[in-house]
């Protein structure tokens, strides 16, 4: 018997980004067995007995043989069972227990999945960067785990073969049978489908609280609540995903990405089309917030990639990583290094906190004894930091509704109608700031506040005013200017109005109240 | 006031043991002063079958030339001076007290405590309503020449303190530890206007003693023994106030009680008390009323930094302004009597503080400023 050889083609993933794994298959005479070589994790190196189960239950025969398996490039480290599929493959062909169809180039099909003991096709993580990479570098054809065939769908120019058990693969392969192909699905198709859960009609009352969300949405700015228990900040803020224009296909693939290497998306789903929402507890490392682990996976940031991240009950998250939150809340990425591995993760979000008043969460309320001290008041809010603080534009109080109110109060206004405020105001910021690089106001620089954002005359006067009666400091001054900018956007104004600057000013209430 | 500050050591080390002020006054008036109790010291520690072995022991331990050098630094740098209950210095409103201080601390003018003056205490975790009545209470019974005592604590004291500073009048403050130390710390500030202006801080803690909580009830006598009445702003039920309101019922002094908000429970305590007979009263110029006081000419009722109604009101604000007309609302409750929505009544709002009419309060209320009175 003289020496096998055979060689396919598979993807990895290095952060958000895939890059061409060559899986070269080499068998010799010796004892039989397997070994798998070019830094294969644990969950690689398991392949050997998954591959092995799945090649006998497909009705083939292993070979009698040393088989060594190379993942090229040998020097990045590869991870996860994706390599299943191809490693099997690979030893069929190699041994000849598939001669492949003369027409097919064997090693210019990339191949995923992994494999169950009975040989079906199991999902994988990250299949929508290692396709978009198969794309770059020129490959047409993808055979996949049927799971995961919907989140590639959207992208063009690939002739996509979604496949659930290995036999259909030998089959294939062999040229006796075709795989059908994935039909394309366009993007806007997949926008019918979003249904919202939390709707903007389901909350009772809040008037102040809502005109307060719209605002927050339609600039895309950083909003702090503050509110006694049962005021409903949560529920608020789940509303916004359903405000929130929904995702453009640059964006969904961005945010798909970071879920797809995380293994979040639901299986059998498309591109995200709903803004994520991501609300970690409040226990919460730095590393889950950030990113880390061994691999340098992606965190919550990054999870809330063009999305949302609500931080509820803001005080009780430990310092280190609420202070972690200021780059990516200045940058929009997110750089997280390991010794194994390094990765760039973008992290461009709508942060939205909420907070109690006081440890006891009663302090100002009508209805209950706050029983803290002073001192444990100020200590509890001095937990967040003023260069924190300084990157959240709109501070709002929510006070409960009582509870006849929720009964009698008549249904109020749908998520879908604000929608579409929202959506008009950040189609006049996206007008304004073409070419700039920023698409909302909340991305705005000082010195941007400066040339976009400059009130008529009235309204200056009133700023001033404010600021010497209302004792505003300087960075206060900023965040009113971007916000009263969003709200003559909502206005359709084209200049910041005296009503603007009055309306804006009445968000940063907090900066009064508590934190003088 | 005079004397040689390196005397007040002695005082220091008398009320070093923590004994009891009958003691120490019982030793005083054998001794005349606490120096020449620690000259005596050796020769009379037998015969003084008084003194508790435990206090015996730290007056011995603190009898050290080491003792009374760290002693006399802490005295000098924080200009800390002492009288003792056999000083002429010693007030006469305090020699009538079940308990009296034997010994007393003080940084400031002693001349403060001839002067008129009326102790207002009340909760340390006060309600906003609380604080700013206090402060107003305090400030105009300031203008009108009288003083303030307090505790110094957090809450209604500091309303107080701060009140009294803004009308003028100097204010008193006994606190419930040694004079070096500030507490709460946060009234560092504080404790700096009060000396500042004139006033006087008080103590019957030696320095270096730590805030103890059983200090504070039984400072509270020297409170209400300066004090001509007792004003009380914000009291809950079972409250450190309380001990207050009993020390002044034993000294016969006037309680005076300020209505607060009927349902809110922060001011519970008031309305027990006015329900037993405490007279009741809105503003200073109530008390200076019944205490027969108003002959003395005065500013009554300013409260400082208000300004008068110098804009005209848009019909929005006037809107605005007469939904909080009947008293303090939340956002929802104007938005529903005013009818504006909600980006208009938010805009609105700001225009109203802005011109001083409004202000806001915690848990997103809205009160109109009292303008006149």
């Amino acid at each position: 018997m003289e020496e096998i050889m055979a060689r396919t083609l598979s993807f990895g993933v290095n952060g958000v980004n895939g890059y061409p794994v060559h899986v070269e298959v080499f068998g010799i005479n010796g004892i039989p067995g397997m070994e798998i070589i070019g830094l294969p994790g644990a969950s690689v190196r398991e392949s050997r007995d998954r591959v092995n189960a799945a090649i006998i239950n497909s009705g083939k025969q292993m070979p009698p043989r040393r088989i060594t398996i190379n993942l090229a490039p040998a020097d990045m480290k590869k991870e996860g069972p994706s390599f299943d599929l191809p490693i099997a493959v690979g030893i069929l062909i190699a041994n000849r227990e598939i001669i492949p169809d003369p027409a097919l180039v064997t090693d210019r099909i990339a191949l995923f999945g992994e494999l169950s003991l009975d040989g079906h096709v199991q999902p994988i993580k990250g299949t929508l960067p290692m396709v978009i990479s198969a794309k770059e570098n020129g490959i047409r054809d993808v055979i996949l785990p049927v799971d995961n065939a919907k989140e590639v769908a959207c992208i063009e120019g690939l002739n996509v073969m979604p496949v659930s058990h290995l036999s259909e693969v030998i089959a294939f392969f062999e040229g006796s049978e075709t795989i059908e192909k994935q039909q394309q699905i366009s993007f806007d198709s997949l926008k019918n489908d979003i249904h919202v859960t939390t709707d903007m009609a389901q909350i009772k009352g809040q008037k102040g609280a809502r005109r307060a969300i719209e605002v927050a949405a339609a600039g895309g700015h950083n909003m702090l609540m503050i509110g006694v228990p049962g005021s409903g900040k949560t529920m608020l803020a789940r509303c916004l995903p359903g405000i929130l224009p929904p995702l453009s296909f640059d964006e969904a693939l961005e945010t798909t990405r970071i879920h797809s290497i995380s293994g979040k998306l639901p299986s059998n789903s498309g591109l995200m089309v709903m803004r994520p929402f991501c609300a970690p507890h409040h226990n919460a490392s730095v590393a889950s917030l950030i990113g880390g682990g061994q691999d340098a996976s992606p965190g919550e940031v990054s999870l809330a990639h063009n999305g949302v991240l609500f931080l509820d009950e803001l005080p009780e998250f430990s310092r280190g990583a609420l202070e972690a939150l200021r780059q990516p809340l200045e940058d929009g990425f997110v750089s997280v290094a390991r010794v194994k591995k390094q990765a760039m993760y973008q992290s461009s979000f709508m942060l939205i906190a909420a907070m109690n008043p006081c440890p006891c969460g009663f302090y100002g309320s009508t209805r209950k004894v706050c029983r803290c001290t002073p001192q444990e008041i100020r200590r509890y809010l001095d937990r967040i930091s003023g260069p924190l603080l300084d990157r959240i534009d709109l501070q709002i109080e929510v006070d409960s509704v009582p509870v006849q109110e929720i009964n009698t109060s008549a249904p109020a206004e749908c998520s879908a109608q604000v929608a579409l405020r929202v959506n008009a105001a950040r189609m006049i910021q996206l007008d304004r700031y073409r070419g700039t690089g920023k698409h909302c106001n909340a991305q705005l620089s000082n010195s941007e506040v400066k040339q976009y954002c400059t009130p008529n005359p009235q309204a200056m006067r009133l700023m001033n005013a404010a600021v010497e009666t209302m004792h505003l400091s300087m960075r206060a001054y900023q965040r009113i200017l971007k916000t009263a900018r969003t709200i003559a956007d909502l206005d359709h104004a084209d200049t910041i109005g005296s009503s603007h600057i009055a309306e804006a000013i009445q968000y940063r209430e907090l900066d009064q109240k508590y934190w003088r | 006031m005079t004397a040689e500050p390196s005397n007040f050591v002695y005082h220091a080390w008398l009320s070093s043991a923590s004994l009891p002020p009958k003691v120490i006054s019982v030793l005083l008036e054998e001794y005349e002063t606490p120096e020449n109790i620690w000259h005596d010291f050796t020769s009379l520690q037998n015969s003084l079958e008084k003194i508790s072995p435990s206090g015996l022991k730290t007056l011995k331990q603190n009898i050290s030339k080491e003792w009374l050098d760290k002693t006399e630094l802490l005295l000098r740098h924080h200009k800390i001076s002492a009288f003792t209950i056999t000083d002429q210095a010693y007030p006469d409103s305090l020699l009538h007290l079940q308990d009296p201080p034997a010994i007393l601390f003080y940084q400031g003018d002693l001349q403060c405590i001839a002067k008129k003056n009326l102790a207002i205490v009340g909760s340390r975790a006060a309600s906003y309503d609380g604080q700013k009545a206090a402060e107003r209470i305090a400030c105009d019974l300031s203008h009108n020449g009288i003083g303030v005592i307090s505790g110094m604590a957090g809450g209604i004291d500091t309303a107080s303190h701060t009140g009294c500073l803004n009308g003028g009048s100097q204010t008193i403050a006994v606190t419930g530890c040694g004079l070096d130390t500030v507490y709460p710390s946060m009234n560092t500030k504080l404790r700096d206007r009060i000396l500042e202006n004139g006033g006087l801080l008080l103590s019957e803690y030696a320095p270096g003693e730590k805030p103890v909580g059983w200090h504070f009830p039984f400072r509270n006598r020297i409170i209400t023994g300066l004090a001509r009445a007792l004003i009380i702003i914000e009291a809950k039920i079972r409250s450190g106030t309380m001990t207050s309101v009993q020390h002044a019922l034993d000294q016969g002094k006037d309680i005076f009680v300020y209505p607060g908000d009927p349902i809110s429970p922060y001011f519970e305590g008031n309305h027990q008390l006015l329900r037993e007979g405490a007279i009741y009263f809105t503003t200073a110029n109530d008390i200076m009323e019944d205490l027969g006081w108003l002959d003395n000419p005065g500013i009554i009722g300013q409260n400082s930094g208000c300004s008068g109604r110098s804009f005209p009101l848009s019909p929005e604000e006037a809107a605005v302004f007469s939904a909080l007309k009947p008293g303090k609302l939340n956002f929802e409750h104007i938005a529903e009597k005013s009818r504006l929505s909600p980006a208009l009544l938010m805009s609105t709002l700001t225009m109203l503080q802005i011109k001083g009419l409004i202000e806001a309060l915690p848990g997103k209320q809205y009160q109109l400023i009292e303008t006149d009175i």
